[in-house]
């Protein structure tokens, strides 16, 4: 069988490594360093956020939130949006669709449209589980009203993030021991690409624009 | 089942060919020169840089050290979560899984996204030969595709293609109107492969990271691509080899710290995907089926090997390439190998075998240029060295080095040779010395000769001198 | 100005290296006086001739440990020893350990003598501690950064020190200084396209900052740069770094 040939491998290439039979306990793990500290992260996630091509801009509160998605909205003439149904995203969405955009939501269409669904909105508006400051990287999980292509097919991405979720760093988020979702991404401004003709061009296959609302109250 | 013997990979013939693609060398050169920046700015701003290139190169070590404990956690983590594993002893093996997948799920469309690992299992053909249509998602592999040709090199695939060239591909193939603006023909290529996306069966991909203690599979990119290839499809197939594991999720943390920064120069590439698991109950995409391949292809025999062990810590960041002065003037196809450059002079000898790849580790000066900025800390010319002894002991050696490393030997086997054949050297460099120096020498030196001119023996040694003194 | 106050003289041997014996005697010449000037008593094991590392690169190694064991021979009693050669210092160091890894009695005196070896740059700033020999050189001069010292043996400051020191002589910053000239010892002649392809690169480097003489701390990037520069009929001189703090 396969797995016996491949671990049977592995195992006779290490017994010089570890001996004979595999160690109860891994000694000898190197030691890591613990997260860096910034003085101001909310300022450098901004900043670094801003140096790959996002938005950011920071509000007081969810309802200020509400009314710069709307206006968001408006300048780019988003018809129909797909919305994270959130507790968290609640006056967003109530604000949309009091302005008359359509939402796309999985409840609402039968799984097998889903996807070509998703595909007309012009725009996904999802929260951030966390944000990131050295990188500007947001981190999105996928969950049952969370869904991962919201982020994704859409040309244009609106991310609410909490400013009392930003981590100083990916050490920072991984020392964490919350449980994974299926899909845990780390977004770090618009896709891109240089393939043609060594040129840059943001929306390759993602989102085209990223725009992040930073909830400082 | 007989096999041709493999062609030996003839490095100079390739590389003197590369020279006198003018074209070529310039896009070569303008790309790695900006990466070789990028990089170095990149590195710069993180001042504990090389304490980080240590710390991942320790993490990638013990990784190694303990791969068949993490790879037995890794499985059960996945199987846990209602994914399958499967493990492929080789590249038929990993074929047939894929192949049989394919078949017992009634998949009749694939995409797939940019794999180093799924190339070196030549999984296209394969999918091909088995009736079902395989779609290059990644920009520039979508455009060789369509193009029918292969990629001219790792880095960018497409620099051979003038973006005149691409307008002119896409009216054909994609009946796109004539364009001349990279951004609209990156519009064009998006919408085509949406179409892909959607229609799709199967998504397969590669993995940079897998996490033991999480089961985690972790894919890294910037286009997007890779996300569509694992959220839309029903089906994502991951192939993997052997020593991308890492122990714990913590880990990641320093290897992502440096991957990006090492490989573009940027902070974090656009889109990390960690994937646990297909999709959960009452999520609206995702995978209904997540398979991991496990394939070792001749990886246990580098981790046998403790000379070569640590050329499996590399994270495939493509910075010893762009560093490297030989790949830099002879390119990617040059080396005929799936990995090429410092790296893959190393892995190749021993994934393919010396009888075809023994004069990679020769073409190099040993510089050391790309030890300098693996950010895991590889010995990249240790390694090089060791594989040449090996093939000069193995026979895979021309009879000019033979005949040099005799001739050296015996001449620098004590004062009293050294003076004799020096003399002799003396006397015969009579008929080739002009003006103080040597414009041509004989086969098969002439090489030397070929670009520069060549010193004559002294009148008299130095330890002549010393004795005079 | 430091001094060869006789009676104390710290004792070295040199290792002149085969090139420098046969090909560049002066730089040989040159090195001896630095280090006499330096304030070393200077010797000679004239038993010496190679320490391997042609034989060693190409792959050789049962010929280069020949030779390995030979030098461990030669140079069992030496002093300190110094070398004015990157490479070949690399070589001594790094690797006759390796070489030698089957014969554990050997190993062992190989890293002992390892120990004690260096490069003739390293030895004056990190040994000597010394910067300043007094020496003039008046010229506009570059650096060329030998891999194997710069790489190898971490040699990046010190040659830069002892140049900055000499009177009158110009330090021109060489672009791109640390792109690998190209020789690679019988890579020069195996795969000649790639090396001089590399060659070019690095005279028209050292064509465009301005420098009326090139130097490096090896004359095996030495020989390969001049032979480029002589083709093309320039008028730049390549000197080796002893030679130019001899003052030559």
């Amino acid at each position: 069988m396969s797995r016996d040939q491949v671990l049977g491998r592995v195992r006779a290439a290490l017994q010089p490594v570890h001996g004979a039979t595999a160690p109860q306990s891994l000694g000898g793990w190197p030691s890591l360093p613990g997260p860096q500290v910034f003085t101001d992260p909310v300022s450098l996630f901004a900043e670094r956020a801003r140096a790959v091509g996002a938005t950011v801009d920071l509000v007081a509160s969810i309802d200020e939130a509400a009314r710069q998605s709307a206006a968001w909205c408006a300048t780019r003439a988003v018809r129909r949006a797909v919305v994270w149904n959130v507790a968290s995203l609640a006056p967003v969405r109530d604000r949309l669709m009091a302005d008359g955009i359509d939402m796309i939501s999985p409840l609402l269409v039968p799984t097998r449209n889903w996807v070509d669904a998703v595909a007309t909105a012009d725009a996904g508006i999802t929260s951030a589980e966390w944000g990131i400051a050295e990188t500007g990287t947001l981190v999105l999980a996928s969950g049952p009203d969370q869904p991962r292509l919201a982020s994704l097919l859409p040309p244009a991405h609106l991310v609410v993030l909490r400013a009392d979720r930003i981590l100083p760093d990916l050490p920072a988020l991984f020392a964490r021991s919350d449980p994974l979702p299926s899909a845990l991404t780390l977004i770090t401004g618009p896709s891109r690409s240089a393939d043609i003709g060594l040129v840059p061009v943001f929306g390759a296959h993602g989102p085209m624009a990223v725009a992040i609302l930073v909830v400082t109250g | 089942m007989n096999q041709p013997r493999p062609a030996r990979i003839n490095m100079v013939a390739n590389t003197t060919l590369a020279l006198q693609d003018a074209d070529l060398q310039g896009a070569l050169n303008h790309a790695l020169v900006r990466f070789r920046r990028l990089r170095t700015d990149a590195a710069a701003e993180v001042p504990e840089w090389e304490a980080l290139r240590d710390l991942a190169g320790e993490i990638k070590a013990h990784a190694l050290a303990y791969l068949d404990v993490h790879l037995t956690q890794l499985e059960s983590r996945i199987v846990a979560l209602g994914g399958t594993v499967h493990w492929a002893s080789d590249a038929v093996e990993a074929r047939r899984i894929i192949a049989d997948l394919v078949r017992t799920r009634g998949v009749r469309r694939v995409v797939k996204s940019k794999s180093m690992t799924t190339e070196e299992i030549h999984l296209n053909s394969a999918l091909e030969a088995a009736g079902v249509a395989v779609v290059e998602t990644d920009l520039g592999e979508y455009v060789l595709q369509l193009a029918d040709e292969p990629p001219s090199h790792i880095i960018a695939p497409t620099i051979h293609k003038s973006v005149a060239a691409v307008s002119r591909l896409f009216s054909e193939k994609l009946g796109a109107p004539p364009l001349d603006d990279p951004e609209d023909l990156n519009r064009v290529a998006r919408k085509a492969l949406r179409t892909e996306f959607l229609a799709a069966d199967m998504g397969i991909t590669g993995v940079n990271f897998a996490i033991a203690e999480t089961g985690t599979l972790v894919v890294v990119e910037n286009e997007g691509n890779a996300r569509l290839t694992t959220t839309r499809p029903r089906i994502h197939v991951a192939v993997m080899g052997i020593e991308k594991v890492l122990p714990r999720l913590a880990d990641l943390g320093v290897l992502l710290r440096v991957l990006a920064r090492s490989a573009t120069g940027q902070r974090a590439s656009v889109y990390v995907s960690m994937i646990t698991g297909p999709r959960r109950p009452g999520e609206s995409d995702g995978p209904e089926e997540l398979h991991l391949v496990i394939l070792d292809n001749g990886r246990t025999r580098l981790l046998a090997d403790p000379d070569l062990r640590d050329s499996l810590r590399c994270i495939r960041c493509g910075a010893c390439l762009n560093v490297c002065p030989v790949y830099e003037r002879a390119g990617g196809h040059a080396y005929e190998t799936v990995y090429s450059g410092p790296i893959g002079s190393v892995i190749s000898p021993v994934l393919v075998g010396m009888p075809r790849a023994s004069d990679l580790p020769f073409a190099s000066t040993l510089c050391g240029a790309c030890a300098e900025v693996c950010p895991v800390k590889i010995d990249l010319p240790r390694m090089l060295l060791e594989l040449r002894a090996r093939a000069v002991r193995a026979g895979f050696t021309g009879w000019v080095d033979r005949l040099f490393a005799r001739g050296w030997t015996f001449a620098m086997s004590g004062p009293g040779r050294l003076r004799v054949v020096a003399g002799l050297g003396r006397l015969v460099q009579r008929l080739l010395v002009r003006r103080g120096r040597i414009e041509r020498l004989p086969y098969p030196f002439a090489g030397w000769t070929a670009h520069r001119t060549a010193p004559p023996l002294a009148a008299h040694a130095f330890r002549d001198w010393w004795r005079s003194r | 100005m430091p001094g060869g106050a006789p009676g104390n003289s710290t004792p070295v041997a040199l290792f002149v290296t085969c090139l420098i014996d046969q090909l560049f005697p002066s730089v040989g010449a040159a090195t001896v006086r630095v280090l006499e000037r330096a304030g070393c008593a200077v010797s000679f094991p004239d038993a010496q001739t190679c320490c391997g590392q042609p034989t060693f690169n190409d792959g050789f190694w049962a010929d280069a440990a020949g030779l390995a064991r030979r030098f461990l021979d030669v140079f069992a009693d030496a002093p300190q020893i110094v070398v004015p050669s990157g490479s070949c210092a690399a070589m001594i160091r790094e690797w006759y350990p390796r070489l030698l890894r089957d014969d554990p009695a050997r190993a062992e005196r190989a890293r002992a003598i390892g120990h004690r070896t260096y490069e003739l740059s390293e030895y004056l700033v990190r040994v000597l501690q010394l910067t300043d020999i007094g020496a003039r050189f008046p010229a506009a001069v570059a650096y060329h950064p030998a891999c194997h010292g710069l790489r190898g043996l971490h040699l990046r400051e010190e040659p830069l020190a002892l140049l900055r020191e000499i009177r009158d002589l110009r330090l021109v910053p060489l672009p791109a200084a640390e792109e690998c000239c190209g020789f690679g010892g019988f890579f020069a002649v195996k795969f000649s396209g790639l090396s001089g392809a590399m060659l070019e690169a690095k005279i028209r480097a050292i064509e465009s900052s301005g420098a009326e003489v090139v130097t490096a701390t090896d004359v095996s990037c030495l020989m390969h740069i001049a032979g480029g520069l002589t083709r093309r009929g320039s008028k730049i001189r390549v000197m080796h770094v002893a030679e130019v703090l001899a003052g030559i």
